[in-house]
């Protein structure tokens, strides 16, 4: 038997979270009435759950200060709203970590900071494709594709690929494209720069503005004004081009320039 | 609904067995073998292996030689989990704060969000000093070259603390409610505000609905105060950070607050 003491502290630092997560009528309880207040009569017919049950998990709430009864209808607290407000968060951390499991697993995540693991809420609504037997190039048309109509983009770049940057030059040239930023690895930069044709229309380019990183990237990631496109390295070490991540709403976005941000 | 169930079950199975959690705490920081786990935990050797049979089962770590790792997207659910603990520390630690407090004008994301101001520190008023809190905003904002703040109310001592910043070349940018905008104004020398509107130093923009939130950035501290549920300003609480995560926390509400006004 694990020793009481060692079982108290335990109980102790994760008391306050298994209160709330581990009973499935308390944190119905909470969503239930987190829109509006609920009388009794309604939580009865939304969770379809006998009276006693609900006033027990209801109880143990007010108890905790997280809901209170006003003339027979049951409000969060500030602390109540509070709290489920983060727990949707949690809710939604969860279901956009689940959604692209398999991308998540079979990839290296290293570049991805604390900040950005704890709210990977902000991809729930992004789109997870890959590349098919019959279908190779699909992840790389489809990035093409994108930023073919963005104004400008900025890029980690973790990889030298003339193709990518050939459809940049492309892109610059075609006058839709006014602004690339690509912050690379000197590593990567330097491979760039030995390539004559790269280095005259990117390097020195007045549209292109290059920053070079210590760090080895293990991160692709891609964004526009209207986009943000993820690929990512396998654990083994090795560039993945067979798997992306497309984001096209503000919260993805919003995601991809945190990433960006901590390299400038 | 399937997706729905599954993740509601795995943050069941989680949460509920502290021993679990303690494990995949550990685990995150470094892969592990069983009798490491029994030395830093104190748990059980038959309680660890158990545990991790099932956690393995459920492909939440997998076994290389005798170390146990976690799985990429364990370490991603236990980031989520642990942030959720962290809000639920936040709200019980400043529960003077928010309780019974008004949090309806705060934006979701700023409250999905508060664990950014963790590191602040809650100033109360005590019978001996009861304008402590007002104390301390003043002794701030005299010596700051830039401010940036949502008043709520007006303090006979703002207008003369926002004219010595301009005074000394500083940056001020205000939102106000419509109904103190005029007589705040007034009370600001013509001259100062006349020069600092000119050279850009001096923006304000009025609210036509009443605010219940109390702002203030200066250089870099922020404050924050809320409205009672009975709406009146709590004058006896206000939190205080000059960490960088809080200024960063501020700045999004202000701005949010800042488009808010058209859409009211």
């Amino acid at each position: 038997m694990t020793n009481i003491e060692t079982k108290k502290e335990l109980n102790n630092e994760f008391k306050d979270l298994k209160f709330i997560l581990t009973s499935g009528m308390r944190t119905k309880l909470l969503l239930a009435i987190y829109e509006r207040s609920k009388n009794l009569e309604e939580l009865r017919t939304e969770l379809k759950k006998p009276s006693a049950t609900i006033l027990h998990g209801l109880k143990d709430l007010e108890i905790k200060n997280l809901v209170k009864k006003v003339r027979k209808y049951y409000e969060l607290t500030s602390n109540g709203y509070l709290l489920t407000t983060n727990m949707i968060k949690l809710i939604e951390n969860w279901h956009a970590i689940t959604k692209n499991e398999y991308f998540w697993n079979n990839h290296n995540l290293e570049d991805i900071n604390e900040f950005e693991l704890k709210n990977m809420y902000l991809l729930k609504d992004t789109e997870f494709i890959k590349a098919t037997t019959s279908d190779f190039a699909m992840v790389f048309n489809k990035y093409i594709q994108l930023i073919s109509n963005a104004t400008e983009l900025h890029m980690l770049l973790p990889i030298y690929s003339e193709n990518h940057l050939k459809h940049i030059i492309d892109l610059l040239d075609s006058k839709k494209l006014e602004y690339v930023e690509i912050i690379a690895s000197q590593t990567i930069l330097k491979s760039i720069e030995q390539n004559e044709y790269f280095r005259e229309n990117l390097i020195e380019s007045k549209k292109v503005n290059m920053i070079s990183t210590e760090k080895n990237l293990r991160i692709f990631l891609t964004y526009s004004k209207e986009f943000m496109a993820l690929t990512l390295f396998f654990e083994d070490g090795h560039y993945d081009d067979s798997q992306m991540l497309i984001g096209k709403d503000k919260n993805a976005l919003k995601w991809a320039q945190i990433i960006y941000s901590k390299y400038i | 609904m399937n997706r729905k169930n599954e993740n509601r079950n795995n943050i069941k199975f989680l949460t509920k067995s502290e021993i679990r959690l303690k494990i995949l705490e550990i685990l995150s920081k470094e892969p592990t073998t069983i009798p490491k786990l029994v030395k830093e935990t104190k748990i059980t050797y038959s309680s660890v292996s158990s545990n991790l049979i099932k956690l393995e089962d459920r492909q939440f770590v997998k076994r290389v030689d005798n170390n146990y790792h976690l799985k990429p997207i364990t370490k991603m659910y236990l980031k989520s989990l642990m942030e959720f603990r962290n809000s639920i520390n936040m709200i019980k630690d400043y529960n003077d704060f928010w309780d019974k407090h008004d949090l309806n004008q705060i934006d979701i994301e700023s409250i999905k969000n508060i664990n950014a101001l963790k590191d602040s520190t809650l100033i109360e008023t005590t019978p001996t000093d009861i304008y402590k809190t007002h104390n301390t905003i003043k002794k701030y904002m005299a010596n700051s070259k830039s401010l940036k703040a949502i008043l709520p109310y007006l303090h006979p001592e703002y207008p003369k603390l926002v004219e010595n910043i301009l005074k000394n070349g500083g940056y001020v940018e205000l939102i106000l409610p419509k109904s103190i905008f005029n007589e705040t104004m007034s009370k600001i020398n013509k001259n100062v505000k006349r020069t600092a509107i000119k050279e850009k130093r001096l923006k304000i923009y009025s609210s036509k609905n009443d605010l219940k939130i109390y702002l203030i950035i200066f250089d870099k501290t922020m404050s924050l105060g809320l409205f009672k549920n009975d709406n009146s300003f709590d004058q006896n609480r206000i939190l205080i950070s000059q960490h960088e995560s809080s200024h960063k926390w501020a700045e999004e509400l202000y701005e949010y607050m800042k488009m808010r006004r058209y859409n009211d």
